[in-house]
């Protein structure tokens, strides 16, 4: 890793360092939940439907967020290592395993929170091929549940999906595959009920319901000013913290204020004519996860040559990935949310699709598109997004790196690569 | 003609159309170009190969080929071939998804006999001739004079680390990848009046493929014993991320069962590391 990597990213939104600080303070009161007061708790994938979780008053440990808040301990190595020593090849999938790595090393000492009390279940959808295999052993090690849940093939293929998925959900998704997914939550709400006691209250997940529709609503909008701002009034490294903090709570009182709060930040700067830059030239598209290690990367270039990243998917995937027009039937409405994260963000046609529109909603002048190296389900359908784009004539940049290895991260030479690609391909 | 690609397929169907030519062929000196603008670098060894063909126009013959939702690489490759031909980039056959849920749940059976009944009036095939067309589950060992050496793990491109086996003496037992593919899914019941139901109950509960639920290591100890090894290899390629996952039991399998084992991970699907030398070298040491 570059001594220049890690670069912080400037903050110019008061309610980004609010974000940061109300997830910190959650942190401790899900340890406070989990680890102290004994609450029943589960482990889930990020792309479960933590609803009904919420709706039930269940405290959840996210997969995801379990491995970054491993990883920011610097421990992630250590408990990789410790899976070799156990038999594992060392180049088993990475993503969604640090979690099991961890509870396999079983050393208290060093683990967050002293390691994880057994949940009451673990829940993931079969969305790669190692995913079951990565539940099932750490579920028997933790002497746990596992409720796995299909994700079941989506054939009806709309390349105009985003457009319509607010209210034509049902088509756009799929009624067998809603049809199935209601029935697998209908069976997961049971076995809740069954080993924790508490009860599914229908009315409060309609209301929750509702409150993640107005939450999403607004990040959208600001979505939208964005796309129509010049020049853009926020980077990608504050529209991430504010889209993902919020959404990890979605339907809560704090995230449906946090979003408004956002909005109205972004809507003032936009009407005060205050940029990211105040020199903006080019506007960027960034497809891929976060580069958590280095934020900083994004603002590297804003004022000498004005390329500011102006797109990532977090922030414009709130509306067509979450808000749906209820129409009474809120589970299957969550259904048709839940069934389609990978395929949507992963996948063509709707990968490609829908970024080509959305780099024209923008005034997206080129791509900076990240290829993780080991991992097939992050580069998945990356390519011909990238074909796509350049047959609409935006161009892109293929950066051969990981999310979460800072190791194969330098700083200076990446900023150095994507400017010499903007004076080649997009000449300010 | 209808090929198929991918494991856990309902192969009784696509037998029954009378127009199934089996798994889609690989050919492994294809020179990959133009696919490699277009998939990436982590898909199984035989998907750049395959999208290579695709484009070359090798599978025009086909009509249809039928996917495996059961294979993170077969099913991306459906979606991978569709958007391309929609894109007007490749022609040849429609591709079609064959989607296999095995969760040990009624949902998932129900949702597999359903995707059967589907594929079935989608190819025009009715039940009599479904029925017709099951055939016994396959897997007999070879019998010979020779000892035998299991080749568990991924399977292989051909019989190439067969070669290696025989030429040291033993006869193999190891699947291919077209002999995966071409697999049934398990002890299909005849006669049933029903045979898409039977047919999804074998699917369901089959021991194979990345997305079964079963047991790894009891299905490793299940073919050492009945196939009477007197030496066993597991091989496992770079790209094999499920089955890898139970690497540690099936290592305790292989030395709790007293056979001469080798084991060999993150190896070339196209045995270019010397796995054959390896393999070699090992079996003239296991004595018989």
């Amino acid at each position: 890793m570059s001594t220049s990597a890690n670069q912080r990213s400037r903050k110019t939104l008061a309610c980004t360092s609010q974000a940061t600080a109300y997830q910190k303070a959650f942190g401790q009161e899900l340890r406070r939940r989990v680890v102290e007061d004994r609450e029943p708790y589960a482990i889930v994938q990020a792309d479960t439907p933590h609803e009904l979780f919420h709706a039930m008053d269940i405290p959840i440990i996210t997969n995801q967020w379990w491995s970054a808040y491993i990883s920011a301990k610097q421990l992630s190595n250590r408990y990789f290592d410790a899976m070799v020593e156990k038999g594992y090849p060392a180049n088993s999938c990475k993503y969604c395993s640090l979690g099991l790595a961890c509870t396999l090393a079983n050393d208290p000492e060093t683990a967050p929170w002293g390691g994880l009390p057994t949940p009451t279940i673990m829940v993931a959808r079969l969305t790669c091929d190692c995913i079951q295999h990565v539940f099932g052993q750490w579920a028997e090690a933790m002497g746990s549940e596992f409720f796995p849940m299909e994700a079941p093939a989506w054939t009806d293929k709309d390349p105009q999906w985003f457009a319509h998925a607010k209210s034509d959900w049902e088509r756009v998704y799929q009624p067998d595959r809603i049809a199935l997914m209601v029935r697998e939550m209908a069976d997961l709400i049971a076995v809740l009920e069954n080993r924790t006691g508490r009860k599914f209250d229908e009315a409060k997940f309609h209301h929750l319901m509702e409150q993640i529709n107005v939450q999403e609503g607004y990040i959208w909008e600001a979505a939208q000013a964005i796309g129509e701002a010049r020049p853009c009034p926020v980077s990608i490294a504050e529209q991430m913290p504010n889209t993902m903090i919020p959404q990890w709570h979605r339907g809560s009182d704090w995230a449906v204020a946090h979003a408004k709060k956002f909005r109205d930040e972004v809507l003032e700067r936009i009407d005060a004519g205050l940029g990211a830059s105040s020199n903006e030239k080019l506007r960027l598209m960034w497809i891929g996860a976060g580069v958590w290690h280095d934020p900083g990367f994004y603002q590297a270039l804003e004022e000498d040559p004005g390329a500011v990243f102006v797109w990532s998917m977090y922030m414009p995937f709130a509306g067509p990935a979450y808000i749906r027009d209820l129409k009474d039937k809120p589970m299957e409405a969550l259904a048709s949310r839940v069934a389609s994260m990978n395929e949507t963000l992963h996948l063509p046609p709707w990968m490609s699709s829908w970024m080509v529109s959305e780099a024209k909603r923008c005034g997206i002048d080129a791509a900076i598109m990240l290829l993780p190296p080991d991992n097939r389900l992050s580069q998945s359908g990356n390519k011909l997004t990238a074909s796509a784009l350049e047959e609409a004539g935006v161009p892109v940049l293929m950066i051969d790196a990981d999310m979460v290895d800072a190791k194969s991260w330098d700083h200076d030479r990446m900023v150095g690569m994507v400017a010499q690609f903007l004076g080649e391909r997009a000449p300010a | 003609m209808i090929a198929s690609a991918g494991p856990n397929l309902p192969l009784a169907v696509l037998r029954a159309t009378g127009a199934y030519a089996g798994p889609l062929p690989i050919d492994l000196d294809k020179p990959v170009t133009t696919a490699s603008d277009w998939m990436e670098s982590k898909f199984a060894p035989w998907a750049p190969l395959a999208l290579q063909a695709w484009a070359d126009g090798d599978y025009d013959h086909l009509d249809r080929v039928v996917f495996s939702r059961a294979d993170d690489t077969a099913q991306r490759f459906y979606y991978y071939v569709c958007e391309l031909q929609r894109r007007g980039l490749v022609g040849g056959p429609e591709a079609i998804l064959f989607d296999v849920a095995m969760i040990p749940r009624q949902s998932s059976l129900e949702r597999t006999e359903q995707k059967v009944r589907e594929l079935a009036d989608l190819l025009g095939v009715g039940d009599s001739a479904i029925d017709e067309a099951i055939m016994p589950a396959s897997g007999a060992a070879p019998s010979g004079e020779q000892p035998l050496c299991l080749i568990a793990g991924s399977p292989m491109p051909d019989r190439r680390l067969h070669d290696a086996v025989e030429a040291a003496g033993f006869a193999a037992a190891g699947q291919t990848l077209a002999q995966y593919w071409g697999e049934e899914a398990g002890a299909v019941e005849q006669g049933t009046g029903e045979p898409c139901a039977a047919i999804a109950r074998a699917l369901h509960a089959s021991a194979s493929g990345p997305r079964s639920f079963a047991d790894r290591a009891d299905f490793l100890a299940d073919r050492l014993a009945r196939s009477g090894a007197e030496a066993a290899i597991l091989w496992r390629i770079e790209e094999d991320e499920a089955q890898v996952w139970h690497l540690p039991a099936e290592r305790r399998v292989l030395e709790e069962s007293g056979v001469p084992h080798l084991v060999l991970t993150r190896r070339d699907w196209f045995a270019r590391d010397g796995a054959g030398e390896e393999i070699s070298r090992f079996l003239a040491e296991v004595t018989t």
